[in-house]
């Protein structure tokens, strides 16, 4: 019988192999562990949205204590630069304001007009209402996903789909709040999408990020109108997040197929930003009552009851 | 080196316990410096182009190279899961790259044992680049799709930031192995 038996292996040598096999299973399950997430994410996208408003909460406050000096510097920089530039600066703004006042003497009468045609129609408008004012705490400039994070909070009553307005423009909507810190969306992100109108035609269509510095303005609705370079758009107020009249930014690129928009406000620049309440109250997404398979008899309805609501695609 | 090994337990004094007790920290220096990193990335720069380089994930790559014992996979899929809470991404986006691209840095090391820093950086630039190209498919696969063309931008500015990463990451360790403490065996 020609059998030898296999050498024994060292004891070193066993344990690195099984330390190698260890290690390689539990790479090969930590990599599992992440797609599972990932189903999850996709099944639930509200998953451990409380963990991420904590971990928010953390960092939101050191970033706004970090570059508060850095804007310190920058102020008095400006402050200098100012200093220099004012006779030249109070000409310009003397000749700028000539021009406004003349405006403003024709608008005043078109107001006017505006306001009694508006008591006359009884037109009830809603009002902006500013929640709170910060800077930009943090942002995610290296990320598929383009958010920034303020350091107010639930605590100031700042809520979920609140409009963030910058000095020149819309900067985006908040998405999720913590206690002190909330997460912006900002207008760039390729999740975002901003109804808009282009103030010359008055025609409607959709603001969509690229995480690129320009948008896509996309699903213009109506006939096909040209647009011209140079075109504002701004806000269009539907959907009630945010506010008509925003300035969004101004079309770049006027080709029919894929119009560009650059964005007025740059978020990030260091200016201040105002939360506002959103324009129309969002309903409650909570049904009303319970949800009935049964028909309701006609005797209960005419006490009061309410209507039978069948299970659909509205309700759960 | 993050440590000479400490003499047994049961020989140590109660004052070389607590030594040996403080100095556990020096463990975690690697995931802290990432996390660093990954704060840092947080900075709100007035750019309107996914530039920022992936300084969390270099610092990663960096360690993997490093100290491999202390940046194993699960402790990057740990950073990549507060990254992706602190981006605001699917929760394992980034947990699953972070895991992925250790194991795949351990990989290397292995095939190809010691090497100088031009090929660390030419290495460092192909698991980037094939980060920046798996990231949309799980996006997708976690319901939000997304174009890579962007991530691109910040793939370019990371490859020509990797020297300073690693020479950071270098520097701390070697500050680190000369603070090692001593241990008296005997």
């Amino acid at each position: 019988m020609d059998w030898t038996p296999a050498p024994r292996r060292t004891t070193a040598l066993r344990r690195e192999q099984n330390l190698a096999l260890v290690s390689a299973v539990v790479s090969g399950a930590v990599i599992a562990a992440g797609l599972i997430l990932l189903l999850v994410a996709r099944v639930n996208p509200d998953t451990a949205s409380g963990v991420r408003a904590a971990a928010t909460d953390i960092v939101a406050p050191v970033w706004s204590v970090v570059r508060s000096p850095l804007d310190g510097a920058a102020k008095l920089a400006g402050d200098f630069s100012d200093y220099f530039g004012a006779v030249s600066r109070a000409d310009r703004l003397e000749a700028e304001l000539d021009i406004a006042n003349a405006r403003l003497r024709a608008a005043r009468a078109g107001q006017r007009e505006l306001q009694q045609l508006k008591r006359l129609m009884a037109v009830r408008e809603p009002t902006r209402t500013v929640v709170a004012t910060t800077r930009i705490a943090a942002a995610t400039a290296g990320s598929v996903a383009r958010t920034a994070m303020l350091a107010v909070g639930s605590g100031d009553g700042v809520t979920r789909d609140m409009p963030v307005i910058g000095r020149d423009g819309l900067v985006g909507r908040t998405l999720e709040v913590g206690r002190t810190s909330a997460r912006v969306l900002l207008i760039t992100d390729p999740v975002s999408r901003v109804p808009v109108i282009v103030e010359r035609t008055g025609q409607a269509g959709l603001a969509i990020g690229r995480n690129l510095p320009t948008l896509l303005l996309a699903d213009r609705v109506g006939p096909d109108q040209p647009l011209i370079v140079g075109d504002r758009i701004v806000t269009s107020g539907d959907g009630g997040v945010y506010p008509p009249g925003v300035p969004v930014g101004v079309v770049v690129d006027a080709s029919p197929q894929m119009p560009l928009i650059r964005p007025a406000s740059s978020p990030l620049g260091g200016g201040f930003v105002t939360v506002e309440r959103g324009w129309l109250p969002i309903p409650a997404d909570t049904p009303a009552g319970p949800v009935f398979d049964a028909p309701v008899p006609v005797e209960a309805r005419t006490r009061g009851a309410p209507a039978p609501r069948l299970r659909g695609a509205d309700t759960p | 080196m993050i440590s000479t090994p400490p003499p047994p337990a049961l020989l140590m004094s109660p004052a070389e316990r607590r030594r040996w007790l403080i100095s556990l920290w020096r463990y975690g220096v690697p995931a802290l410096a990432s996390v660093l990193f990954l704060v840092l990335m947080l900075a709100p720069v007035p750019v309107s182009l996914p530039a920022m380089p992936h300084l969390a994930l270099m610092g990663v790559l960096a360690w993997a190279m490093l100290q491999p014992g202390l940046m194993p996979p699960w402790v990057a899929f740990l950073i990549g899961m507060l990254a992706d809470l602190l981006f605001g991404q699917p929760l394992g986006v980034n947990a699953t790259l972070f895991a992925l691209a250790t194991g795949a840095m351990r990989m290397a090391s292995r095939a190809f044992g010691r090497h100088g820093p031009g090929f660390d950086w030419m290495l460092v630039a192909a698991v980037l680049l094939g980060v920046a190209l798996t990231t949309a498919p799980l996006m997708a696969l976690a319901g939000q799709p997304t174009e890579v063309l962007p991530l691109l931008w910040q793939w370019l500015t990371s490859v020509v930031a990797w020297p300073l990463v690693a020479r950071t990451c270098a520097a701390v360790q070697r500050r680190l192995a000369a603070s090692a403490p001593q241990w008296r065996h005997g």
